[in-house]
Order: C-alpha cells, then sequence, then structure tokens
C-alpha cells in the first residue's frame, strides 16, 4: 500500500478534530452540567425532558393552590368555629329567658344578647377571603347576607351550587359554601328569620317560642358541626396533599436530571480520557510529519 | 566511429531521460499540496538497435502519464452527493432545533404559564388581577407561537436561498468545465499538455458533485460530459448548459432547458437543502399549525360557552388573524381577540349558565393542561415533545448518515490517494535513482569521449 503526503495528512487532521471534538463535548458537558444541549444530542430524552417539564410545572401550580386552598380553609374553619361558639352562647341565652321566674329586665338582657349573636352570625356568614365570599356558592362575588340598618337580613342571595379547586388532577377542595345549607338547611326559614322569632319569643317570655328556637339552633349546629368536620377532612386532604407534592416533585425532578443533567463522574473521567487522545493524537502527528526519507538523504 | 558517435547520441539521449525523470520527480515533490494534482509516471523504453552489430540506442521517454484510477474516481462522484446532502441537511435542521429552544423554555413553558394563569384564576375568580395574568399569558402564547412560525418560516427561506446559490454555483461550475473541455479538445492529447487540465477538471468535477448528483461521462478526447436529474444535459463537450432559478409558489426552482427539474436532483448539497425545505420544514410548519389551532380551538370552546365578569358569554379568547383555512398558518396567525385583551373582566371564568364569581371555566381550562384533546391520545405539550422530538430525530439521523457516508468518502479518497496522491518517500527514491542514473550515464558518456578523443589522438 502506498502511503502518501495527502493521505497522511487528512488522517492526521481527522485524528486531531475527532479528538478535540470529543475532548470539547465532554468540556461543554462538564461546564454547563447538562448532558442535553440540542434535541438531535438525544432525542428520546428530550421529549422525555419536555414530559417531566410539564410535570413539574402542574406540580408547581398544585401546590401552590394547595397553599392557597389552605389558607382560605384555615379561613373558612376559624368561621364555623365561631358559629359553633355563637350558637351555644346562643342556646345558653336562651336558656337563661326560659320560665315563669324572669323578669322583664332579664327577658330584655337575654334578647338583647341574641341580637347581638346574630349580627355576628350575619357578619360570619358574609365572611370573604380575597375577595370572594366563603359561603355564597359559586356566586362568590355575591354577598350571601344583607340588611339596611339594623332592618331584617335578606334571604340568602347566594348560590346553591358550591365551588371547588383542583389541588391534583383528580382531587378537588370545596373552597366556597353553599350559605345557606349551613343556615338554613332543611328547616322552612333561615336561621336569621329563627333568630328574630326567637328574640321575639324572649321578649314576649313564650317559653314553647323559646323551645322551638332552641331547637332550630341546636340543628344549625349540627350541620355546622358537619360542616366543620368536612373542613377538617379536607383540611387533612391538604396535608396530605403537600407531602404527596412534594415527593412527586422530588422524583420528577430527579428524573429530570436524570434525562438532562450531566453524570460528572463519567463526564470528567471521559474529559481526561479525550484529553489524553487529544495529547496522544498531537504527539502522533508530531512525530509521523516530522520523518521522511527526505531527511535521510545527504 | 559511427558506432562511437551513436554511443555518444544514446549517451545523450539517456542523460536527457533521467534529466527528464528528475524533472517529473520536481513536479511531484512541487505539487505534493496541490488539489486534484495526480502523481505523474514516466514510461521509458529502450530504443530499439539499428542493426544486430549495435547493442541499442539508449533509453528514451515513451509518455508521462497521470496516475488516475477511473472507478475510484466514479465511486467518489456518487459517493460526494450523497455525504454532502446528508451534511446540507444536517446544517439545516442544526438551526432548526435550535430555534426549538430548550425543554421548559418554549412552547411547552408558555403553556404551562398559560394554564397556570387559569388555575391561578379558578382560585380567585373575582381578582382583577388574576384576569390580567391570563390575558397576559395568552398574549405570550400566542407570541411564543408566532415567533417559532416566523423562525421555522425564516430556516425555509434561508434555506431556499441556499437553493438559489447552488443553482449559480452549479452555473458558474458548468461553464468552468466545458471551458477546459474546449481547451482540452484543442490541444489534443497526443500535445500531453492535458494532463493538467484533466487535474484541474476533475477538482471542479469534485466540487459539482458536492452540490448536485451528477453522471459523469469520459470523453474520447480527455474531456468530460455531465448529465443532472434525469439525464438532463449540463456539459456536452465545450457547451455548458445553464439551469435557470426560477420561483414556483413561493420557492426557487431548478430549471434545466425549460423543464422544471426540482424534484430530480435529490441528492448533492442542493439535494438536501430541497428535500429539509419542501418536506421537512413544512412537516415540522404543519405540525406546529395543527397545535395552535388545537390549543386556540379548545380553549375558545370553553371560553366562549363560559361566563365573563360582567356576565357576558359566547367570547373567543384567541382569534386568528388574517382569517385561517384549516389549520394552515394557525401559529403565525394566533392572537388574543382584541375586544378581551382590551378588557380583562371580560375572560370567561364562570360555568356555562353559572353566576359570575364561579371558576368553573377556568377551572376546566386548566384542566386542559392533562386533556388527551390531540387525536383523543395526546395532550398539547406531549404534541410539543413529539414535535421536538421529529426534529431532532431527523437531525441525528442526518447528522448520523453524514457521518457514515464521511467515512466512505474518507476511505474512497484514502484509495484514490494510494493511487494518484504523492508520496514524499518515493519521491524521494525516484530522486536517488534517476540522480545515480543520470550520473552513471556521464560517466559513460565521458569514457566514450575519451574513447573518441584516443581514437582521435591515433591519427594525429
Amino acid at each position: 500500500m502506498r502511503l502518501t503526503f495527502n493521505a497522511q495528512n487528512r488522517n492526521s487532521t481527522a485524528g486531531l478534530e475527532g479528538a478535540a471534538t470529543r475532548l470539547m463535548e465532554f468540556q461543554r458537558q462538564v461546564s454547563t452540567g447538562k448532558r442535553i444541549e440540542k434535541p438531535s444530542d438525544d432525542p428520546s430524552a428530550t421529549l422525555g425532558a419536555i414530559g417531566e417539564h410539564t410535570e413539574t410545572a402542574a406540580i408547581d401550580q398544585y401546590a401552590r393552590a394547595t397553599d392557597s386552598v389552605a389558607s382560605r380553609l384555615a379561613v373558612i374553619d376559624t368561621v364555623l368555629s365561631d358559629l359553633i361558639v355563637q350558637l351555644e352562647r346562643g342556646q345558653v341565652a336562651a336558656a337563661s329567658a326560659r320560665g315563669s321566674t324572669k323578669t322583664q329586665a332579664q327577658r330584655d338582657a337575654a334578647a338583647t344578647d341574641l341580637e347581638g349573636i346574630r349580627d355576628t352570625l350575619f357578619s360570619d356568614m358574609n365572611t370573604a377571603f380575597n375577595g370572594t365570599f366563603v359561603f355564597s356558592g359559586s356566586a362568590s362575588t355575591v354577598q350571601p347576607y344583607t340588611r339596611v340598618g339594623s332592618g331584617p337580613i335578606s334571604a340568602y342571595a347566594g348560590s346553591t351550587s358550591e365551588m371547588v379547586v383542583d389541588i391534583d388532577q383528580h382531587r378537588e377542595i370545596k373552597i366556597a359554601f353553599n350559605g345557606q345549607l349551613v343556615t338554613q338547611g332543611a328547616d322552612a326559614q333561615d336561621v336569621f328569620a329563627e333568630f328574630d322569632d326567637l328574640i321575639a319569643a324572649v321578649r314576649a317570655g313564650d317559653d314553647a317560642g323559646i323551645e322551638a328556637g332552641m331547637s332550630a339552633l341546636e340543628r344549625m349546629f349540627d350541620r355546622v358541626s358537619t360542616a366543620q368536620g368536612r373542613v377538617g377532612a379536607d383540611q387533612r386532604t391538604i396535608d396530605e396533599q403537600k407531602v404527596r407534592l412534594s415527593e412527586m416533585r422530588r422524583a420528577s425532578v430527579k428524573r429530570l436530571s436524570a434525562l438532562e443533567d450531566t453524570n460528572m463522574a463519567q463526564a470528567i473521567t471521559g474529559m481526561a480520557q479525550a484529553d489524553a487522545a487529544y495529547k496522544a493524537a498531537l504527539g502522533a502527528v508530531s512525530s509521523v510529519t516530522r520523518m521522511s526519507l527526505m531527511d535521510y538523504l545527504r | 566511429m559511427s558506432s562511437l558517435f551513436s554511443s555518444l547520441t544514446a549517451a545523450a539521449r539517456a542523460l536527457d531521460a533521467q534529466r527528464f525523470g528528475l524533472d517529473v520527480t520536481g513536479q511531484n515533490i512541487a505539487n505534493v499540496n496541490t488539489p486534484g494534482y495526480t502523481r505523474r509516471v514516466i514510461d521509458m523504453a529502450a530504443v530499439p538497435p539499428e542493426s544486430n552489430r549495435t547493442a541499442g540506442r539508449g533509453v528514451d521517454v515513451v509518455a508521462v502519464r497521470s496516475a488516475r484510477d477511473l472507478l475510484i474516481e466514479r465511486r467518489l462522484q456518487q459517493e460526494v452527493p450523497a455525504e454532502r446532502r446528508e451534511g446540507a441537511l444536517a446544517d439545516v435542521l442544526g438551526v432548526v432545533e435550535v430555534a426549538l429552544g430548550k425543554p421548559g423554555e418554549s412552547i411547552d413553558g408558555a403553556l404551562d404559564r398559560f394554564f397556570d394563569a387559569f388555575s391561578n384564576l379558578s382560585q380567585n375568580p373575582s381578582s382583577s388581577v388574576a384576569r390580567q395574568e391570563v390575558l397576559l399569558q395568552a398574549d405570550s402564547l400566542a407570541d411564543t407561537f408566532r415567533d417559532m412560525a416566523e423562525r421555522l418560516a425564516l430556516s425555509q427561506r434561508d434555506t431556499d436561498g441556499q437553493v438559489a446559490s447552488a443553482g449559480q454555483d452549479i452555473n458558474e461550475l458548468t461553464t468552468q468545465i466545458a471551458k477546459i473541455n474546449e481547451t482540452i479538445a484543442r490541444t489534443g492529447e497526443s500535445a500531453g499538455g492535458i494532463l493538467h487540465l484533466q487535474d484541474e477538471q476533475s477538482v471542479l468535477v469534485r466540487q459539482l458533485s458536492e452540490i448536485v448528483d451528477i453522471d459523469v461521462l469520459q470523453r474520447a478526447d480527455g474531456g468530460v460530459d455531465i448529465t443532472i436529474g434525469n439525464g438532463r444535459a449540463l456539459v456536452i463537450g465545450e457547451n455548458g448548459y445553464q439551469v435557470q432559478t426560477s420561483v414556483v409558489a413561493g420557492v426557487n426552482h431548478i430549471f434545466s432547458a425549460g423543464v422544471d427539474v426540482t424534484s430530480e436532483l435529490s441528492a448533492g448539497k442542493i439535494g438536501g437543502l430541497i428535500y429539509a425545505r419542501d418536506v421537512l420544514v413544512p412537516g415540522y410548519q404543519t405540525a406546529l399549525d395543527s397545535l395552535a389551532y388545537e390549543v386556540a380551538n379548545n380553549v375558545n370552546a370553553l371560553h366562549a360557552a363560559g361566563v365573563g365578569g360582567d356576565g357576558g358569554t359566547g367570547r373567543n379568547l384567541f382569534t386568528f388573524t388574517p382569517a385561517i383555512v384549516g389549520s394552515a398558518g394557525a401559529a403565525s396567525a394566533i392572537g388574543v381577540n382584541a375586544a378581551v385583551a382590551a378588557d380583562g373582566n371580560l375572560v370567561a371564568a364562570a360555568g356555562p349558565g353559572a353566576p359570575v364569581g364561579d371558576n368553573a371555566t377556568a377551572r376546566d381550562i386548566a384542566a386542559l393542561r392533562h386533556g388527551k384533546v390531540i387525536g383523543g391520545t395526546a395532550t398539547f405539550n406531549e404534541t410539543w415533545g413529539q414535535l421536538v422530538y421529529r426534529v431532532g430525530r431527523d437531525s441525528q439521523t442526518a447528522a448520523n448518515e453524514q457521518h457514515g457516508r464521511e467515512e466512505i468518502v474518507t476511505q474512497v479518497d484514502a484509495l484514490r490517494d494510494q493511487v494518484s496522491g504523492i508520496s514524499l518517500d518515493e519521491e524521494a527514491v525516484n530522486l536517488v535513482k534517476y540522480q545515480k542514473a543520470y550520473e552513471a550515464n556521464a560517466r559513460f558518456f565521458r569514457a566514450i569521449d575519451s574513447t573518441l578523443d584516443t581514437l582521435l589522438g591515433m591519427l594525429r
């Protein structure tokens, strides 16, 4: 076989270029920390990385939604707790006005107490979080109960359908309750009307009316307790969800890292090998191109 | 006497032949780096004696040949276009894949942020800030689609420009090759002066084969005839037939003698450029348009059924300007409905028939992130991922193919070098060989000269 000057040069150049390219690729991987620079580096891994980025983004969004819902539920839980306290106070006030031994002054004082409790319930039921009412159902921008001055409290103006927020792909949490379900349930009238009747009965010393009013408060107590139980369950779900989302995110980031990131041990080893190969190629080219028969002719 | 003079003549002829050998060796060494230069070999032959009583009349140079293997050259002309086709594809796709952006930072990221905005709105359906965020992200998504469509269109335009430029290159090379054919025909093989012309021509033919797939036919006079495509004449003897570039359906087509031969040019740089411009990039554009169309239509269907903050309904979030037919051009025409963009309150968050303050539509649109809405099998981001995968795979295949073909070309080039290349060691040996032969013949000449002197001295 004839070994020609050009072939020798071409082989030398190709060898040097190949070694330099490998060295540069490992250097890029080590300096950027990324295994994939463009889709053609690994099309399948790029496809996987796009999927993982989407997964991570969705998890982050669900985590934000979970935090937001948790704050809202904490407010709702506080309101429901207050409702329970107020209903207990109402029971005590109504009971204190019962019996023929009570004076009118005592009954009036109890009635005034009950009016204050009713007003607190009114305020509680109109609680808003971030500009939306939590007891208006899906009509979250509509105040559920209104009154003009110290006039009668309006009927429920919210929506009977409730509003939920997704905290995962197939998991939703109620964030706006049907206030009517809490204040009225299956009763003929809502708790405010019941309070009005109860206050009138207390002033009039109508023990039967007081009993009926106290029963209505008890039924509402049960409804509020049920609602609070559901909120408590949702809060536990959220706590579990936070842990789950955190684990899912960690797993997704790990998968993404496996797809995209450089394996430093491998890359640094590869870089050292490529560096040695490049130096060897330089040495080989240098020694081969030095030799020629011309050098021996004198 | 006459035989001594014949010996002197033979010695002079031999000196001339060995000097010629030195000349050729020097020429080979001088052109060791000249592209296309083929090693020259001289053929020497003994000059036969005039009669039985003489040994012979020395040596003469009967020919100078180029060490050329036409089969290897033909193989190169077949392999180079295939290698350059893949090279051109890899170059175009290398630009396209970079234009697609990195995972999470391109259309997929814009889609994620868009759905995040609707998810935020579902948590605070009365929030004007959340509505503005929806509009911002919808606009950003539309912008990203339009940018991507523009980048693909730019790649296609650049590629088209390269096709036109390749057409000009073909014409320049065609003209030069035809001119060399003319010179070769005029010079004639007998003159022995066409070897350098053939070397020059082989370089031009090689350059031409890098641009376009050619068929080369060796002419009897040493020149070449060249055709492209389905036997379209490019060079016949001293006639070069120029190709014409003309715009058809918005892109440059190549014509030969008035016939559109674009579809016949499948290899060489121009073949790769045409394939990328007419098949690959339009395929990516169609996929991008389809994705933009599906995003807009699916979001619009939910948004139009939903109820805005003003209680109104029936409004699309995305529009296409200019109007499109089917999905063609959707990615470059997508934008946010101007009426909605001007008033964030018109963004629909409430479900169909639901009161203002509801979040069902916002939830439904946010849930499109996970919906298998493309053909019932893929989400938007999966569809985007498939497009990126397709470009990456095409680019990788082209690069691998080019690498493989490059190896073949390198091997064939090495084979050609084995025949035609210059070996400095070999030339050094030849140098010594001809130098020694020259010295020996000079000594012979001196011996004959001395003998003649002796003979003439006897006459004094």
